[in-house]
């Protein structure tokens, strides 16, 4: 007798048959009858109707005694008949039930056998998930809390988890309270516990943020032993807490580069599973390496792609493979890719070769092999890898700009094979960039031109672009009987240029092209952070966050890498403030050693002479008080290069040692009412960084007060508004004393001239004098108003904004909503609004949060509010 | 965590369905598969998303081992632990297929419910969970250690004398708790081989490797890991990195290269240990190709393979593709011309160390070039080599604690795997 014959019995009377058996008195065929309902439900059948009424007297029958019997067996001498009555009872997903479980739980939690505890750890969560308010209410989590000291460690895993499930839906709770104590509980625990259990833990410290360097040491150091686990999951997870918490490390110890040595042969080992594990496992690699590249970069070989492996784990190779490209190992990784390209799935060629192109984009040095490799490639004449090498070179010439024209005739001997849109335009982009050096290029655009009305509009607008050279007649073929609106627009409007101005004409079109980016589909370094924090999870898979996939988003807390820890921003919260500034992450700090170096640069020469400096120092006595200490550091060592660097998310004005001398010096009033140096105003945030937003400034000193004198300048192309200035606490007490005088908004090109006054009157920070300084474009986030937002976008914010009140009214524009109220008198609208900051009480109680949680910024200065009364009713 | 786990046929029929969280409907199962059998290959299988619901699978034995999760968990865990389960499964039922799920299922839910308690993993260790099952598995036929003496590893055919059957891990664990059982011990040391040899004579080489079962293995001495740890000279065996499995005791290591570990009855991965680039043996398989255009412009592919493996050693199986474009007329040599994939396949059955096989292929291709020329190749090989190992590695010695009674028989194998074997053309 096998149990098999339970799915094997499908006859007429089966469910009568089911009935009866259930209700037999034996209880053998009670229990045989309840396995043949379990397994008709896991095939799927239909026994619900007929067979959920029996089990549910057959459960029934128990039902008056059986909490009865549940809380007996928690009392049960056999602690596996304890665990089994906690588990099952917090398995009946039935709300009235809790209040019967609360006491065996609370028993079962302090019970002496941890195979008890752990499975009443795990039922917390059940009930939770049930009935969160009854859980705080008895204390649930409290000894939930308690079990994280237990001496098992199966038992603190099980809490951990439980309580990290718990305070996923609590986001604001301190629940899992991560302090020093509880993490080297945990950490001991990790060492013993069940490969399982080390993947709970590991995922709960990863969201400890250590105090200091020394505290992730420690950590990191007990942590990678796990690395070399059995268990991919487990190693996955050690090398996320590894990951985060190298951002605390100084770069520069020998901890940090042992550490980055020891990951990567884990890293790699687990490319031997399975194609899927292998795919997740490369998921993950690919965030890894976009982070830190010189982890990996000494193992270029194991992302080389196997002939069998699958497309999928094949692209994802590829992927890599480029993004770990050097000068080093570019030779290796274009015979690589050469031997790629003759492959038989054509997908995959196709990547290749434009992985060719990548690299020689991305290796500068290496940029003529690849553009040998590339016409090795076109010589095989393989109709796809040909079309895809000139789209390659066409960006290739971008990136070098007249470096490799030799190439041309190669290219124009093809001609005739292309035949996809996408590499017909990329050879006229060609053809027209080097007219000049084509001598029939002409020509050569003819024939293209004659192929006109089947190509697609991609082709037709690069033409555009690129037959400058050619007479207008060109144009009046192509616009007169063009579908497509946008084409012929564009036809016209070059038809016209041509027409009238040909030289306007020629600039327009020969402008000078913005160079094409080095490193095409990075993540942005936002999410890529972020992701980082997910390494191992669903996230990682997807390259998204989990706030785009998990249902529930507001409940989970964004996680951030830490940053490295720095005394300096602890004082004050930013000002910029309000909810917004949480939303702003710093997007782009700028690295130390950049603005250093800008601001070294320049270079500013020896402004200072010996006795100033004595004088400072007595000066510094009287004005700074506290600050002595640090400016005396300050003083014995004017002209060194700091030695502590510390990223903060705001400006910390003090600029170069040499310049600063002399601001203090002028500061201290001595004598000198104007003139002294200014030092030349240095870049202290490049474009680049900050989307457009340059700031350049110095310190000066007119009349006896100092001065932050900044230009900004907006070469982005949009408007830029909202500016604020914030001074973390510094070390020479240097605060504003107005707010940043730039009202109008800043359009693009334009710059604008600031002198910022500020005093040494702030808190002072004692620490040694930081001298570089740090700038943050400080946006909100959203746009600026006034710029273009799309209007589906627009639509998209602001369309459900009628579903927050339903006595208000709205009328929405374009650019403007207006928002309705009315009464048939006054005094109904009276009663309900009272006066106008009643009004305002709606704007703010109703319509702010509404604004707030879509991320849009009410201008309140632009916010209008008007009272339409209808004179003859008018009773004020 | 896991929100339900379920197992499905082939053919998408429900065998094992368990909800633990009460986050969705069991009808997702059916979208399950649909999902999958509608994948094309150049889709990633491994985390599919419906609606809220994310599904991670492996196949395992022609089964689907489906678990699905609402929350940002780790695939990673899950993917591990559905190889887990399945590898529990086996070692309760004795084998992995339809028929022993369905015998078994009262067995499996048991199973279920103590690794899983609120999709948070619990256990998996064979050895903790016997405490707590209390079903007794059942077997589809009766096992005969004398019907499987003939099948040799991994289905091929082997010297019956010498090497060990192929059965133990195909008996359930609990099966051997009557008394009187003797005990065995198996260790397979079993190495993958991934290379790939250029046309230019340099070789990229990766390994991967796994042993199975237990008790106090001596490893070579010579045994080093890292790339910095050479010691001395001579036939140093020098892995680059390994991992081990939770019950090893590694204090012996260091000093003598002994692990010590208590192993729990079914199949362990005890050791995983990696190499890449350098390889202390010259790769096994050399092969000289040559590939032109003949007068009638046909393609000649003359290809010479030459076995380097010390005499005396025969290798059994070696069927061999090479990825190829075009047609055929005629093949000279009993070897498969398969068009849709493009290849020719050459099949070897047994192959001595220290010989040289060749083979000329003549293939009529429509509109040949010299450019098509180029397309020929890559050549694949993949073949099984008993008791040779790639790194060297040997196991010195295999001892039971004293304690143990009864005398048991200790089985000890290699074989190398080609898990990628290309050489360019």
């Amino acid at each position: 007798m096998t149990d098999s014959k339970y799915f094997t019995t499908n006859k007429k009377g089966e469910i009568f048959e089911l009935k009866a058996e259930l209700n037999n008195e034996k209880k053998e065929k009670r229990k045989e009858a309840v396995k043949k309902v379990i397994a008709a439900m896991t095939v799927g059948k239909d026994v619900r109707y007929t067979s959920r009424l029996d089990f549910e007297c057959y459960l029934g029958s128990f039902h008056p005694s059986i909490f009865y019997f549940f809380s007996q067996d928690c009392e049960d001498p056999n602690p596996l008949i304890r665990a089994l009555a906690v588990r099952t009872m917090g398995c009946i997903r039935v709300d009235k039930i809790t209040e019967y479980l609360c006491e065996p739980l609370r028993k079962c939690l302090k019970d002496e056998d941890p195979y008890v505890r752990k499975t009443a750890a795990v039922c917390v969560a059940k009930l939770h998930d049930i009935n969160a308010q009854m859980v705080e209410d008895q204390g649930f989590l409290d000894s939930l809390r308690d079990l994280i000291a237990d001496s098992n460690p199966m038992v603190v895993a099980n809490a951990v988890a439980a309580l990290s499930e718990i305070s996923e839906s609590h986001p604001n709770s301190n629940l899992l309270d991560l302090n020093p104590q509880n993490i080297n509980k945990l950490l001991t625990a990790l060492n013993e516990c069940t490969e399982w259990g080390q993947i709970f833990i590991l995922d709960c410290l990863s969201n400890y943020n250590p105090k200091d360097d020394r505290e992730a040491q420690s950590i990191c150091e007990r942590v990678t032993p796990r690395l070399s686990h059995a268990n991919s999951a487990v190693v996955l997870s050690a090398v996320k807490v590894l990951m985060k918490f190298l951002e605390l490390l100084p770069k520069d110890s020998d901890y940090y580069n042992t550490l980055l040595k020891k990951l990567s042969p884990p890293l790699v080992t687990l490319l031997s599973g399975e194609p899927e594990v292998q795919y997740v496992a490369l998921r993950n690699i690919n965030l890894i390496v976009q982070k830190r590249p010189e982890i990996l970069k000494q193992e270029i070989k194991v992302f080389f792609v196997k002939y069998n492996d699958p497309i999928y784990v094949k692209l994802e190779k590829l992927d890599i493979m480029i993004r770990l490209a050097s000068q080093a190992n570019i030779a290796q990784v274009l015979a690589e890719l050469k031997e790629y390209a003759t492959e038989v799935d054509v997908d995959f060629v196709r990547k290749a070769v434009r992985a060719i192109g990548r690299c020689a984009i991305k290796v500068e040095q290496s940029a003529e092999r690849c553009v040998s490799t590339l016409l090795d490639l076109i010589q095989t004449k393989v109709n796809y890898v040909v079309q895809e090498a000139i789209v390659v070179i066409r960006d290739i010439f971008r990136k070098y700009p007249n470096k490799y024209e030799s190439i041309i005739a190669t290219l124009c001997e093809n001609l005739d094979s292309l035949d996809e849109p996408d590499a017909r335009g990329a050879m006229i982009w060609i053809v027209g960039e080097y007219a000049e050096r084509i001598d029939n290029a002409d020509e050569l655009l003819e024939s293209f031109l004659e192929g006109f009305h089947d190509e697609s509009t991609q082709v037709s607008w690069l033409k555009r672009t690129d037959v400058q050279v050619l007479v207008n007649s060109f144009f009046s073929f192509p616009h007169q009987d063009s579908d497509n609106p946008d084409l012929r627009d564009r036809g016209y409007i070059y038809w016209r240029l041509l027409s009238t101005d040909p030289v306007t004409a020629k600039e327009v079109v020969l402008s000078e092209k913005p160079l094409i980016s080095e490193e095409t589909d990075l993540i942005e370094p936002t999410l890529l952070d972020e992701l980082i924090c997910h390494i191992g999870s669903l996230a990682s898979v997807y390259h998204k966050p989990p706030s785009a996939f998990v249902e529930g988003s507001h409940g989970i807390h964004r996680k951030h890498l830490p940053v490295q820890h720095s005394s300096i921003d602890t004082g004050e919260s930013p000002v910029s403030g309000g909810p917004a500034a949480a939303m702003d992450q710093p997007h782009v700090i700028p690295s130390q050693g950049d603005l250093l170096g800008d601001l070294l640069n320049l270079d500013l020469g020896p402004p200072v002479n010996v006795p100033q400096v004595s004088s400072m120092q007595m000066g510094a006595v009287d004005l700074l008080g506290g600050g002595l200490d640090s400016l005396v550091g300050q003083n014995f060592i004017p002209s060194s290069v700091p030695s502590t660097f510390a990223p903060s998310p705001t400006p910390a004005p003090p600029a170069v040692s040499s310049g600063l001398n002399d601001l203090f010096e002028l500061s201290t009033g001595m004598a000198i009412a104007t003139g002294g140096f200014v030092a030349p105003k240095a870049v202290w945030l490049p474009a680049v960084k900050a989307k457009g937003l340059e700031i350049s400034g110095t310190f000066s000193r007119r009349q006896g007060h100092m001065y932050m004198d900044m230009s900004f300048t907006n070469k982005a192309l949009q408007h830029m508004n909202d500016f604020a200035v914030q001074f973390n606490k510094n070390s020479f007490g240097v605060i504003p004393t107005s707010p940043l005088p730039i009202h109008t908004p800043l359009m693009p090109n334009q710059s604008i001239e600031v002198s910022l006054p500020v005093n040494t009157i702030g808190p002072v920070m004692k620490m040694d004098p930081l001298n570089n300084l740090q700038v943050q474009d400080s946006f909100k986030c959203g746009l600026p108003q006034g710029s273009v937002l799309g209007p589906k976008s627009f639509i998209l914010y602001l369309n459900d904004i009628f579903a927050v009140s339903n006595i208000l009214k709205f009328i929405m524009f374009a650019d403007d909503t207006n928002v309705f109220f009315s009464g048939n008198n006054m005094d109904e609208i009276i009663k309900d609004l009272v006066n106008v900051k009643g009004l305002h009480i709606i704007y703010s109680s109703l319509i702010l949060p509404y604004l707030s949680c879509s991320e849009i910024w009410g201008n309140a200065s632009k916010t209008n509010i008007d009272k339409l009364v209808k004179l003859e009713k008018n009773n004020l | 965590m896991i929100s339900q786990l379920f197992i499905l046929s082939s053919k998408g029929d429900h065998l094992i369905y368990k909800d633990y969280r009460g986050e969705a409907g069991s009808d997702v199962i059916d979208v399950f598969y649909e999902k999958v059998t509608a994948l094309t290959g150049d889709q990633p299988p491994v985390v599919m998303s419906h609606k809220d619901l994310h599904f991670v699978h492996i196949r395992q034995g022609g089964l689907y081992w489906v678990a699905t999760t609402t929350a940002d968990s780790s695939p990673f865990s899950i993917i591990e632990f559905l190889n887990r389960l399945s590898g529990l499964v086996k070692d309760y039922c004795g084998s992995l297929s339809e028929k022993a799920i369905q015998m078994n299922f009262a067995l499996i839910y048991e199973l279920l419910d103590e690794v899983l308690d609120y999709g948070y993993v619990q256990m998996t260790s064979s050895d903790v969970l016997k405490n707590f099952i209390q079903s007794e598995a059942v077997s589809s036929k009766p096992f005969s250690l004398f019907d499987l003496s003939n099948v040799g590893l991994f289905g091929a055919e082997t010297q019956q004398n010498k090497v060990a059957p192929s059965s133990a891990a195909t008996r359930p664990i609990q099966s051997s708790r009557d008394p009187g059982g003797k005990s065995e011990i198996f260790v397979d040391v079993i190495e993958k081989m991934s290379v790939v040899i250029g046309s230019n004579v340099s070789s990229v080489q990766h390994q991967v490797f796994l042993c199975l079962p237990e008790m106090r293995i001596g490893l070579n001495e010579e045994f080093s890991v890292g790339k910095s740890q050479l010691r001395g000279y001579g036939a140093a065996v020098r892995v680059d990195e390994c991992s081990f499995h939770q019950s090893v005791q590694l204090d012996e290591f260091h000093s003598h290269r002994i692990l010590r570990l208590c192993p729990s009855q079914g199949e362990h991965a005890v050791m995983q240990y990696r190499l890449s680039d350098e390889l202390p043996s010259a790769p096994p398989f050399r092969l000289f190709p040559s590939v032109e255009r003949d007068s009638a412009g046909r393609l000649l592919m003359y290809l010479k393979l030459r076995c380097d493996l010390p005499p005396k050693r025969s290798v059994s199986l070696l069927p061999e593709g090479a990825g190829l474009s075009q047609e055929l007329s005629s093949p000279d040599q009993s070897a498969e011309l398969q068009l849709q994939n493009r290849t020719v396949f050459w099949k070897i059955p047994r192959f001595c160390g220290g010989t040289q096989l060749s083979a000329l292929f003549k293939l009529d291709v429509p509109g040949l070039s010299s450019a098509s020329l180029l397309e020929v190749g890559p050549v694949g090989l993949s073949f099984e080599l008993p008791k040779w190992t790639g790194t060297g590695l040997q196991i010195r010695f295999l001892r039971l604690s004293p304690v143990h009674p009864g005398p048991s028989q200790r089985w000890v194998r290699y074989v190398t795997h080609s898990d990628s074997y290309i050489i360019r053309i």
